[in-house]
C-alpha cells in the first residue's frame, strides 16, 4: 500500500499556471481565486505528484510523508 | 569564452498597435470611453510614449492607479488595468482574454501583406508567449520541466563562473558601460548553452534575434520592419534547422535535443513547433535578463543603504532580487485581447478590445504593498507580478532569478563602492510602452 502524502500550496508563491492541474489532475483543482487547492492526495501515483511539485514555476508545492514527516519536496538545498 | 563585441540595443520606439484609421469601431469606442470616463480626474499627461513617462512612468502609474484604474487611453487605443488585484483578474482568465497576437496583426494587414509576412506569421503564431490553450498548454507542459526551478538550480556553478570571467575583465578599468560590457553577456551566454547553440555561433544568432524584433516595435523611419523581422526570423530557422536535424542523430544534453526528443515521441511536437519554439526560447532569453540587471544596479546606487545591507548579508539574495523584480522590473506590461464582453475594475470591456495589464503599476499598489515606492530587499512575501500571472508566467523566470542573483552577488563582493559615473538625469530609456531599458548604464568603482 502506497504511503500516504501531505502536500501544501503556499498562497504567496502560487500564481494559478495551472501546470500542477494538467500534471496531476484529480488531486489539484484550480480554486475561485485562480490558485491551487488540493483535493484529493490519493489521487494520482507519488510520482506524479512530485512531477507536479517540481513542474511548479514557483515551488509553491509541497510533499511530505503524510505518516513521518519526511519532506519529499522541495529536496534539501533546492531554491526557497 | 570567445567574447562578443559590444553592441548596444537600438532605439526602440512603439511597440505595435492596431493603425486607428482602420480599426473597426474607433469612433463607437472613443464615445464609450467618454461616456465611461465623465465625472473622472482629467489626466495632464495621458501619452504611453511621452518622454517624462518612459523615463519614469510609475508617477503616471500612479496617477491612474489612483484616478481611473482601468483607464481607456485614447491615444494607445487600449484599456490600461493598474491596479494589483485587477491585473490578477485579467491575467489569471485566459478563457476570457486572449494572447493571440498574430490574430490581432493579420486583421491589420492587407492581404498582399499577409501574402508577404506568411513565414512570420506561421512562426510567431507558435511562440507561446502569443498563444492560447490548448496550443499553448501542450507546448508548455513540454518545455515547462527544462525551465523549473530545480531544473535550473543545476546551472548555478556555470552562471557562477561566467559572471566572474566577466566581471574579472573589467574590473582592473575601474569603470563599465553595465548594459554592454556585462548585463548583455550574461543572459546570452547562459541561454545559448543551455539550449546548445554553439559559442562561435552567438554573435550571429544574437544578430538575428535584433534583426526578428523589429515587429514589436513602431520607428519613425523604418517601413521596411516586417520585412526585416521575417528575414532575422527566417536567418534563425535556417539556422536551427541543422541544429535540429544534428541532434536527431547525436542526441546531446541540451534543450534542442530534449525539443527533438519531444517531436520524436509521437505526435507532441511537430517540426514546424520545434522550430518555432527554438527561436522563441532564444529569443526571450535574451534582452529582459539584460534589463533587470541593469534596472537592478540603478536601483542599487540610489539606494545604497540597501546595497550595503547585501554586502553584510548576502544570504538576503534571494528576497532582493524579488525587490528588484517588484521595484523596477523589466517589462512594465502586457497586452491581452478580450475574447468576449467582460466587467473589469467596474468598466465593461467589449470583445476585441486591447488591455495593456501594467505589471510596473501593480507591483506599486499600496493595496498590495507597504511602502509600495520603497526599495525593501528584505520583503516577504514579495508577491510581485514582474514575471506575470496565471498560464503566460514567464518560462524563464527561475534563469532569470538565478543570473541575477549570482550578478548582484558577485557586484556585492567585488565592486562595494559601485556608483553612477553620470547624472541620473542623463540616463535615458529606450522609449517603449513594454520594455523597461535604460540605454546605457555607466557605473565606476
Amino acid at each position: 500500500m502506497a504511503r500516504g502524502l501531505r502536500i501544501r500550496v503556499d498562497y504567496d508563491r502560487c500564481v494559478g499556471s495551472r501546470l500542477c492541474v494538467l500534471t496531476a489532475p484529480g488531486v489539484f483543482r484550480i480554486n475561485e481565486r485562480g490558485q491551487s487547492s488540493v483535493i484529493d492526495p490519493a489521487a494520482a501515483e507519488e510520482t506524479t505528484v512530485l512531477q507536479a511539485a517540481e513542474g511548479c514555476p514557483t515551488m509553491a508545492i509541497t510533499v511530505e510523508d503524510a505518516d513521518t514527516g519526511e519532506r519529499l519536496f522541495p529536496p534539501p538545498g533546492a531554491p526557497v | 569564452m570567445k567574447s562578443l563585441s559590444p553592441r548596444l540595443p537600438q532605439v526602440k520606439a512603439q511597440p505595435e498597435g492596431r493603425p486607428r484609421s482602420r480599426q473597426p469601431g474607433c469612433i463607437m469606442r472613443a464615445l464609450h470611453s467618454t461616456s465611461k470616463g465623465r465625472g473622472r480626474a482629467m489626466l495632464v499627461q495621458d501619452d504611453l510614449m511621452a518622454p517624462e513617462v518612459i523615463r519614469d512612468p510609475y508617477t503616471y502609474y500612479a496617477r491612474l492607479r489612483e484616478s481611473d484604474p482601468v483607464h481607456w487611453n485614447a491615444r494607445w487605443q487600449g484599456w490600461l488595468v493598474t491596479r494589483y488585484d485587477d491585473a490578477v483578474a485579467v491575467l489569471r482568465a485566459p478563457e476570457a482574454f486572449s494572447s493571440d497576437r498574430m490574430a490581432s496583426l493579420a486583421q491589420e494587414l492587407t492581404e498582399a501583406d499577409r501574402e508577404k509576412l506568411a513565414l512570420l506569421i506561421t512562426y510567431f503564431s507558435k511562440w507561446l508567449v502569443f498563444t492560447d490553450p490548448p496550443y499553448h498548454t501542450r507546448v508548455r507542459m513540454l518545455v515547462n520541466k527544462a525551465f523549473t526551478p530545480v531544473s535550473v538550480e543545476r546551472l548555478r556553478p556555470r552562471v557562477r563562473q561566467i559572471v566572474d570571467a566577466l566581471l574579472a575583465g573589467v574590473e582592473p578599468r575601474r569603470h563599465m558601460e553595465f548594459i554592454r560590457d556585462f548585463a548583455f553577456h550574461l543572459p546570452v551566454i547562459v541561454i545559448s548553452e543551455y539550449m546548445g547553440v554553439p559559442v562561435e555561433d552567438r554573435e550571429q544568432v544574437k544578430e538575428w534575434s535584433d534583426e526578428t524584433s523589429r515587429i514589436f516595435f513602431i520607428r519613425a523611419n523604418e517601413p521596411d520592419r516586417r520585412e526585416r523581422s521575417q528575414k532575422g526570423l527566417q536567418k534563425l530557422l535556417e539556422y536551427f534547422e541543422p541544429l535540429v536535424y544534428d541532434r536527431r542523430r547525436h542526441p546531446r544534453d541540451d534543450l534542442i535535443t530534449a525539443l527533438v526528443q519531444a517531436e520524436e515521441r509521437g505526435d507532441l511536437l511537430s517540426h514546424e513547433e520545434v522550430l518555432a519554439t527554438c527561436t522563441v526560447l532564444l529569443f526571450a532569453g535574451h534582452e529582459t535578463t539584460t534589463n533587470l540587471l541593469a534596472n537592478g544596479l540603478l536601483a542599487f546606487t540610489q539606494h545604497r543603504d540597501q546595497w550595503e545591507l547585501l554586502q553584510r548579508q548576502p544570504d538576503l539574495i534571494r528576497p532582493a532580487v524579488e525587490e528588484l523584480l517588484r521595484y523596477d522590473g523589466p517589462v512594465k506590461a502586457t497586452f491581452r485581447w478580450a475574447r468576449r464582453e467582460v466587467e473589469v475594475g467596474g468598466k465593461t470591456i467589449r470583445e476585441g478590445d486591447r488591455m495593456l495589464v501594467v505589471l510596473g503599476s501593480a507591483n506599486r499598489d499600496p493595496r498590495k504593498f507597504a511602502n509600495p515606492d520603497d526599495l525593501d530587499i528584505t520583503r516577504t512575501p514579495n508577491p510581485h507580478l514582474a514575471f506575470g500571472y496565471g498560464i503566460h508566467i514567464c518560462l524563464g523566470a527561475p534563469m532569470a532569478r538565478l543570473e541575477a542573483q549570482e550578478a548582484f552577488l558577485a557586484l556585492a563582493r567585488r565592486f562595494p563602492t559601485i556608483r553612477l559615473a553620470v547624472e541620473p538625469e542623463g540616463l535615458e530609456y529606450h522609449p517603449t510602452i513594454i520594455a523597461r531599458a535604460l540605454q546605457a548604464l555607466p557605473v565606476e568603482w
